[in-house]
């Protein structure tokens, strides 16, 4: 237990010494009082009695009986002291004294007004006083003399002869202050309690309900305590609870908040949201790439602030759409910093509040970049036309000259002759294309799967080239083939390659100067298997070089204009390259003649092979 | 004789075309792209130019503008051959007049009776 809690025990034990020290010193004190106030009254009251007397009949001779011998003895009081007749000379006419007290010589007072007086008067002793009472004493109504009383004057000590009498009366209240300090401390227990509940309190510790002492009589005010400390303890509970759940709900926001935001700016699409106010409120960074523009140039500012294609500001600011409409537009912005044009798919969508569909909080607009899907259609529509054209002037020539068979007048040998030669090749240009259509078509789908098999390089190109040769096609060219004395075997599509080595071979002849070479050539190095065709034609702008392998590519040289193509054969030798992980290249210059060279990883092909 | 010129650079056609048309009685002459037959315009106008479109150096279309812009008077009528339909041309085939469309894979018989329609009227 601590020492402090001890402090008002040791309080009440100060207190009651001192009270028990007053108690004593008051009781002396009025004790002493009453004695000097009893010898003051006896003292006066007993000379003035005597000074009615007359002066002879006092002053008798020593060894009789006097009246003040008789005054003595019928004297109680403890303290009287002596009693003294003197004549006016101060001479001791007659005495009593009281056992051991010499009487104290002292003058008489000459002026009449004090000869009744009493004073104090020292002992011989020096230490010991008296109160002394004269009176004045007469014979015939002369004064004769004086009568002197003498009473001790009581002192303030003590004696322990006094000692039962202190304690008698101490000892109740040295009995009486433990008693009621235990009590008193049996009553501050739930007190200390209740300060030991409120500082744990403080502290934000569960406090405990403070027992109650059946006997106390705060018992009570202990019941109502106990009752707002579970008041106070729920409270400081749901508090609690309620904090952390605002944490957690807080949490829970700013984490769905910044996946909200992390969701809008991985958006493809640029978002921006326009208030009821016509103002954008939000912007992500994809309008940065879409329309050159960074969010803080656009939040908190109207559309026709910062856009300038009119087109899309009428969008934007909502003329498009009334109310709840969906606006589905696109516009082509120039945006500033490529200069180039874009086509743009701009929708706008309604806002509405959560818990109230009626409620129109503004719009959002999504932004799309569609210039591929764009270029992609024109491209299409182009691929389509194209398709159309190639697969009609074949068969124009079939109509026109099945036709003019029918004709008997244009039917001669010749003719007839003639015409089945046309026909022949137009059919067999149109069976090509189709065939390079519908692999193109299927590469392009995925569709075009390749079935890799063991096959001797030397053979296969060997193969190629004398089915080549023999071909209708050859008008008029050379032909080389150059291969080394042996080369590996390469898992490849045996068909696949051959269409593209064909294709190759084919410009070789169309694309080659009267009379030039046609070469097929081979080299096997370390890693690779290089298959090249060279010829000695026109040549290839450096331009030009960058379009060939596009699908439907025409070179506008008259050169190349003046034989029949599609525009695919080199669009789909480079796919075909590719489904093998080649590299299709070209080189060439203008005049002399081109290379086309299919080179072929051996790692990877006896990988994919496997 | 009425003039007719041929343009397209499929030999095979000028040659079939060339053959069903002078059996006729037309005096045809042949170019296998727009430029050549642009310039020959300069010696003589025929009364019926018959064009392909796809043409290297000079496509059927440009050839077709440049006349309107070099010879606004013109009075022959021009036949374009088209692997497209006729609608697909129109943006840029309607400013020029006196213009017909006929789509691949053509007929002679078709094309014979055209000629013959278009010259009991001309």
């Amino acid at each position: 237990m601590k020492l402090s809690n001890e402090k008002p025990g040791f309080i009440m034990i100060l207190a009651s010494l001192l009270v028990m020290a007053i108690t004593v010193y008051v009781l002396f004190d009025n004790q002493h009082q009453n004695r000097e106030k009893l010898a003051q009254e006896q003292g006066l009251g007993l000379a003035r009695l005597m000074s009615s007397i007359s002066w002879s009949q006092l002053s008798t001779g020593p060894g009789q009986m006097s009246l003040l011998e008789l005054f003595r003895q019928g004297q109680s009081n403890p303290d009287f002291a002596y009693g003294v007749i003197v004549d006016v000379n101060a001479q001791v006419q007659s005495e009593v004294t009281a056992r051991g007290i010499i009487v104290p010589v002292a003058s008489l007072p000459a002026e009449p007004l004090s000869w009744l007086n009493q004073r104090i008067v020292e002992g011989l002793d020096g230490h010991s006083k008296f109160i002394e009472s004269h009176a004045p004493l007469f014979q015939n109504g002369e004064l004769r003399g004086f009568v002197r009383l003498g009473y001790i004057k009581p002192q303030l000590d003590f004696s322990y002869a006094q000692m039962p009498f202190i304690a008698t009366l101490t000892l109740p209240i040295f009995l009486l202050t433990p008693l009621f300090y235990f009590f008193l401390r049996q009553e501050m227990k739930p007190l200390r309690k209740i300060n030991e509940s409120i500082d744990k309190l403080t502290k934000g510790q569960l406090a405990q309900s403070v027992e109650l002492t059946p006997s106390s009589e705060m018992s009570q005010f202990m019941e109502r305590f106990n009752q707002f400390i579970d008041f106070t303890q729920a409270r400081m509970q749901q508090l609690n609870a309620e904090q952390s759940d605002l944490v957690t709900s807080g949490k829970l926001l700013s984490y769905k908040n910044s996946k909200v935001e992390s969701i809008l700016q991985t958006m493809p699409e640029a978002i921006l949201v326009i208030d009821k106010a016509g103002v954008v409120s939000y912007a992500n960074q994809k309008i940065h790439s879409l329309l050159g523009l960074d969010p803080v140039d656009v939040i908190n500012k109207k559309p026709h602030e910062w856009c300038k294609t009119a087109e899309v500001i009428n969008i934007l600011s909502g003329s498009h759409n009334k109310g709840a409409a969906i606006t589905i537009s696109s516009a082509a912005i120039s945006s500033d910093q490529s200069g180039q044009d874009k086509k743009l798919d701009v929708r706008t969508y309604p806002l509405f509040a959560p818990t109230d569909d009626s409620k129109l909080l503004g719009r959002l607009v999504v932004i799309r970049d569609i210039t591929e899907q764009h270029f992609e259609q024109q491209r299409q529509g182009e691929f389509v036309a194209q398709i159309a054209h190639e697969l009609k002037t074949p068969l124009n020539v079939l109509s026109m000259y099945s036709e003019s068979l029918l004709d008997d007048e244009l039917v001669s040998e010749k003719h007839r002759i003639e015409a089945a030669n046309v026909i022949h090749d137009e059919v067999e240009r149109l069976s090509s294309l189709i065939q390079n259509l519908l692999s193109i078509t299927k590469y392009e789908l995925g569709g075009l799967l390749i079935e890799r098999q063991r096959v001797r390089i030397l053979d296969f190109l060997q193969d190629v080239f004398d089915n080549l040769i023999k071909s209708d096609r050859v008008k008029g060219v050379r032909f080389e083939i150059d291969l080394p004395r042996e080369m590996s075997a390469l898992f490849i599509d045996k068909a696949l390659m051959r269409i593209a080595i064909n294709n190759l071979m084919t410009n070789a002849i169309k694309y080659n100067k009267p009379g030039g070479l046609v070469t097929l050539e081979a080299r096997e190095s370390e890693h690779y298997i290089d298959i090249s065709v060279l010829d000695e034609g026109y040549g290839i702008s450096q331009q030009d070089q960058q379009h060939i392998f596009d699908k439907f590519f025409r070179s506008e040289d008259n050169n190349i204009r003046e034989q029949t193509g599609h525009g695919l054969g080199l669009s789909l030798t480079q796919q075909i390259v590719q489904l093998h992980q080649g590299e299709l290249s070209v080189k060439s210059t203008l005049g002399t003649g081109s290379q086309f060279r299919i080179r072929l990883d051996k790692d990877k092909d006896s990988m994919a092979g496997n | 004789m009425k003039k007719i010129m041929l343009v397209d650079d499929e030999m095979h056609v000028l040659r079939i075309m060339k053959l069903s048309l002078e059996k006729q009685g037309y005096d045809i002459t042949t170019f296998n792209n727009g430029q050549v037959a642009f310039d020959a315009l300069q010696q003589g106008w025929p009364d019926v130019l018959i064009t392909d479109i796809q043409m290297p150096r000079m496509t059927g279309e440009e050839l077709c503008k440049n006349i309107e812009l070099k010879y606004p008077e013109r009075s022959f009528l021009i036949i374009v051959l088209t692997s497209r339909t006729e609608i697909e041309h129109r943006e840029w085939s309607a400013k020029i007049n006196n213009l017909q469309f006929l789509e691949k894979p053509v007929s002679m018989r078709n094309l014979i009776s055209k000629l013959a329609d278009y010259f009991a009227q001309h």
